[in-house]
């Protein structure tokens, strides 16, 4: 049987500049935009499988800001969010922790500092 | 999240010379802080920054889920066994602060947290008249959960004025096991 993961972590990745805060109607008469949203979800994906060693997911789900993506190691999430200036990204400095005692999901700031980043 | 278990099993910080596979039988096993690395325990609590690095680096707690309080827990946050404690109700009423207060306490409280039916106290130290009220606290706060405090003869009589507290030993404690496989 396969194993089901266990989707611990999660950030946004903001969408390109020119994708950002566009709606339903706008995006229905402009498939080049539609067309960059989904060349950016296909270059997350591949840059996913060269970072990450470990189960993630891109969710499905459409959002005006950005793109939700799931990881169920620290070290992947980590490795991703230090790595963003390479891929020119940007990262909603936020970041989701399911707790697995509790089920809620806990919500923290991402702070960046000259020697890495810590949790607000 | 943790299904709900009748019987949870707390590791105190004393030596004990039992076999605590044993008491994975009956429920999950719930260790205080690297005092003891006999097992692969299912939970750990810990409060400490020392503590918590060196059980990141021991074998022994590389399938544990180590429970931290929030404020260690934020620089933890990317290691993977390291989950976050829950907020824990009353505490402020019980005069306790997870950040200071002993593993012990923190475990007791983990497992007054699941509602099990029965917590077994394992090498758990109430000799520290502070600890010991403490315990106490935690224990008449929750009058539905009994305490059994398990210990070699002779037993101890500082839990009797406890209407939900109880002593027992190691002996009698297998015979649970047993009576439970």
């Amino acid at each position: 049987m396969e194993k089901s993961n266990f989707y611990k972590f999660s950030v946004k990745l903001r969408w390109p500049a020119v994708c950002r805060n566009r709606s339903v109607e706008i995006l229905k008469e402009r498939p080049d935009i539609v067309e960059q949203m989904n060349y950016f979800r296909e270059k997350i994906a591949n840059i996913l499988k060269i970072i990450c060693r470990k189960p993630h997911q891109i969710d499905p789900s459409h959002a005006m800001s950005g793109v939700r993506l799931w990881f169920s190691s620290g070290q992947d999430v980590y490795d991703f969010i230090i790595r963003q200036p390479e891929f020119d990204w940007e990262i909603v400095p936020e970041i989701s922790v399911i707790n697995e005692i509790t089920g809620e999901m806990q919500n923290y700031d991402v702070v960046y500092t000259p020697s890495g980043i810590t949790i607000d | 999240m943790p299904t709900k278990n009748t019987y949870i099993s707390v590791v105190g910080a004393l030596p004990i010379s039992f076999d605590l596979h044993e008491s994975m039988n009956i429920g999950p096993v719930v260790a205080s802080s690297n005092s003891n690395k006999s097992l692969s325990f299912p939970y750990a609590t810990v409060n400490s920054e020392q503590n918590l690095q060196d059980m990141l680096n021991s074998s022994n707690f590389k399938h544990t889920k180590l429970l931290c309080p929030e404020e260690l827990f934020k620089k933890y946050l990317f290691f993977d066994g390291v989950t976050c404690l829950p907020d824990f109700p009353g505490l402020k009423t019980l005069e306790l602060d997870a950040n200071r207060c002993s593993p012990q306490i923190l475990s007791l409280l983990l497992s007054v947290y699941f509602n099990p039916k029965i917590i077994f106290l394992l090498g758990y130290d109430i000799s520290n008249p502070e600890e010991l009220s403490r315990t106490k606290r935690i224990a008449i706060s929750h009058p539905h959960i009994k305490f059994m405090y398990i210990c070699n003869p002779p037993r101890t009589y500082q839990l009797d004025d406890l209407e939900n507290g109880f002593c027992d030993s190691y002996i009698k404690y297998q015979e649970f096991i047993d009576g439970k496989k």
